[in-house]
């Protein structure tokens, strides 16, 4: 960890105000991103997982400033992006770019993918000449596996594999150093999921790209991802190295996660509890441990004292058992 | 129990389209067993779902089914709208990927349940609201009798999943279909309504089908699978059949490209290469020899027919040799 991470992120809050129910409604806080630090290293894939309503996406937006963050701070490079004004802002866009879910809808229908592609060099790279703008275009659309005679197409001859391509070749054309991927394979199908997946590890290998890859399937993530940061209702859970987090997971949450996802293998068919407690409401938070209320291993400390992300084996947990998980 | 339930012979479903005709499920054959669960995985365009919209006569407007499904052997398909209702959650009854918008929004969950019996059953509304209690209990809601009163918004995705299983129950039908129940689902609400679906089926002798694209899911509960692709059947085998010793390429195809979590880590994932088929056309052979690593001439001049290899395994392939990675270098 000697050299300094390409993003440093610190007790980033991000707070939506609500309405709360009745006539005369009470102002309530929602804390979708509750105190989270971490890191990103030049070069790594840093995996961040969860249920719905954990934060990823919202974590992912407020990376890149496409919802303004409460408090805290996020730097890129050493350059604090929270207070940063639009203007100073436009020049960093080149160096963080996003993919998301369903690539279909996040592309314009009445754009051809040659334009889709190039529409980031106009807007942030104003000055390029339109020859090598296409040039570049080109280029990119090579990297991601599109062809060239595809350049004048629709997003709507695509198909979702297709189309993701040309989300990826708008992400990247701008030669970003950093790609939030939020969700990028979730909406596609099983033969076309691995292609993809394949070509963002490719392309990261070409271009020495670093990559924070949201996404809610664990599988899909330990295969993409060098760390993998667990976040359960706004706030961290644990933060460890992949090889570590699927050999050993430290946090009881993160072994709950593991546990339930289906392996492909009658013979190793794994049967539930039929009940459990589903996700507590984000606007009413459980004191101390925002995970006690699911937690096998709950106790008053977990009730009274919310855990803080502390290093155990140079792993980062926020639980008080994690130590017994641990031996 | 080897009693058929449900016979399939023959369907076909076709969608007639601005582009022309789009073939949907081809040539389709098949049983459901009493008180078994059929799985069915497929990609979009396999026809998976399409299959059992067009059993329950909820096609879209462009939509045809022809051939011949019987329940109990009793024709159903294209059956006239009002025997279609009298069948439909009588008999039969389907859940779908989003429960919300497969309610609505504006009824409390209450009204919504006691109408079914109401309808189906002519029970009264005070026997029907006691019905729904002991219904919503049998799927793990607590706090059933309040919950009635509830719209549907107030429930979360996997309660909202809960109370569909309960209302589709209601009636107690021989026969539940359940298109990607839990698709839309985190993985720890997905573990627990396939828990839950286990645990009616034993309670209630409810033959189920599970229609996914997820393999692993099928896994969990399946006792038969039937892999589908470009509408047409290309395997057909017990569970662990499937899994252990398929014979399609397309199988092999899925088992390999899915991350697992209980295998080592590869490099890099296996893939399938190509492309999606197009629906609109109808080669003349096997609709997934262009993406198939063992393809022959054969196989791009003449369909292959789904012929039995014995112990209930079926398959729909000209290629004779292994499988794996030693086949492919053959």
């Amino acid at each position: 960890m000697s050299e300094p991470a390409l993003l440093e992120v610190r007790a980033l809050d991000v707070h939506f105000p609500v309405r709360g129910p009745g006539l005369l409604p009470s102002r309530l806080t929602l804390r979708a991103i509750d105190q989270v630090s971490f890191d990103v290293r030049a070069g790594e894939v840093l995996g961040v997982v969860g249920e719905s309503g954990c934060g990823k996406s919202t974590l992912s937006r407020a990376l890149l400033k496409l919802i303004p963050a409460t408090a805290g701070s996020v730097r890129l490079r050493g350059v604090e992006l929270t207070t940063l004004p639009k203007a100073a802002m436009r020049p960093l866009r080149r160096s963080m770019q996003m993919i998301f879910q369903d690539p279909l809808a996040s592309l314009d229908p009445r754009m051809t993918v040659g334009e889709i592609i190039a529409e980031p060099l106009k807007a942030l790279l104003p000055g390029m000449e339109r020859a090598e703008r296409e040039q570049r275009v080109l280029r990119t659309m090579q990297h991601v596996g599109l062809l060239p005679a595809q350049i004048n197409r629709y997003p709507h001859e695509f198909s979702g594999g297709q189309a993701q391509r040309i989300g990826i070749a708008r992400a990247l054309v701008v030669q970003p150093q950093l790609v939030v991927c939020d969700e990028p394979v979730s909406a596609l199908d099983v033969s076309i999921k691995s292609q993809i997946i394949n070509l963002l590890l490719d392309l990261r290998a070409e271009h020495g790209l670093t990559y924070i890859f949201v996404a809610h399937d664990l599988a899909t993530v330990r295969h993409i991802a060098d760390r993998v940061m667990v976040l359960y209702l706004g706030r961290v859970m644990e933060i460890t190295d992949r090889d570590a987090l699927y050999a050993r997971p430290l946090h009881p949450y993160t072994r709950l996660l593991l546990s339930a996802v289906p392996i492909p293998d009658p013979a190793l068919a794994r049967r539930v509890g039929p009940t459990r407690e589903e996700l507590p409401s984000p606007l009413a938070l459980p004191s101390g441990c925002a995970f006690r209320t699911r937690c096998p291993l709950a106790d008053a400390r977990c009730v009274a004292e919310r855990p803080v992300l502390r290093e155990i084996d140079g792993r980062y947990v926020a639980c008080h058992h994690a130590e017994a998980a641990a031996a | 129990m080897t009693a058929s339930l449900l016979e399939i012979r023959n369907l076909a479903v076709r969608f007639t389209t601005g582009d022309g005709p789009v073939y949907a499920v081809n040539d389709l054959d098949l049983q459901v067993r009493r008180g078994e669960v059929l799985g069915m995985v497929g990609e979009s365009g396999s026809g998976k779902s399409q299959t059992w919209l067009a059993i329950m006569g909820l096609l879209a407007k462009n939509g045809r089914a022809e051939g011949s499904v019987r329940l109990g052997g009793e024709e159903i398909l294209n059956l006239p709208q009002r025997a279609l209702t009298r069948l439909r959650g009588a008999r039969m009854a389907m859940i779908f990927q989003d429960p919300m918008t497969a309610m609505n929004p504006f009824l409390t969950v209450g009204r919504q349940m006691t109408e079914v019996l109401e309808w189906h059953r002519g029970m009264s509304r005070r026997e029907a609201r006691a019905r729904c209690i002991g219904a919503l209990e049998s799927v793990h809601i607590a706090d059933a009798a309040q919950r009635l009163s509830m719209y549907p918004h107030e429930f979360s995705g996997g309660m909202r999943q809960r109370v569909m299983i309960a209302t589709a129950l209601l009636t107690e039908p021989q026969l539940l279909i359940c298109d990607e129940p839990t698709t839309a689902l985190d993985v720890t609400v997905q573990a627990q309504i396939l828990a839950l679906l286990d645990e009616l089926r034993q309670r209630f002798g409810t033959a189920i089908v599970l229609v996914t694209h997820d393999l692993g899911v099928i896994a969990q509960l399946a006792d038969r699978v039937i892999v589908m692709y470009a509408g047409r059947q290309v395997e057909q085998a017990e569970v662990h059949t499937l899994y252990g010793a398929y014979r399609h390429p397309y199988t092999e195809g899925l088992l390999r490209s899915v991350p697992r979590l209980d295998q080592p880590r590869s490099a890099r994932l296996a893939t399938i290469p190509g492309r999606p088929p197009d629906l609109a056309r109808r080669p003349a052979g096997c609709p997934f020899e262009p993406r198939c690593a063992y393809a022959s001439e054969l196989c791009r001049q003449q369909m292959p027919p789904l012929v039995s290899l014995g112990e209930a395994h079926l398959r729909a392939c000209h290629y004779d040799g292994a499988l794996g990675p030693q086949g492919r270098e053959a």
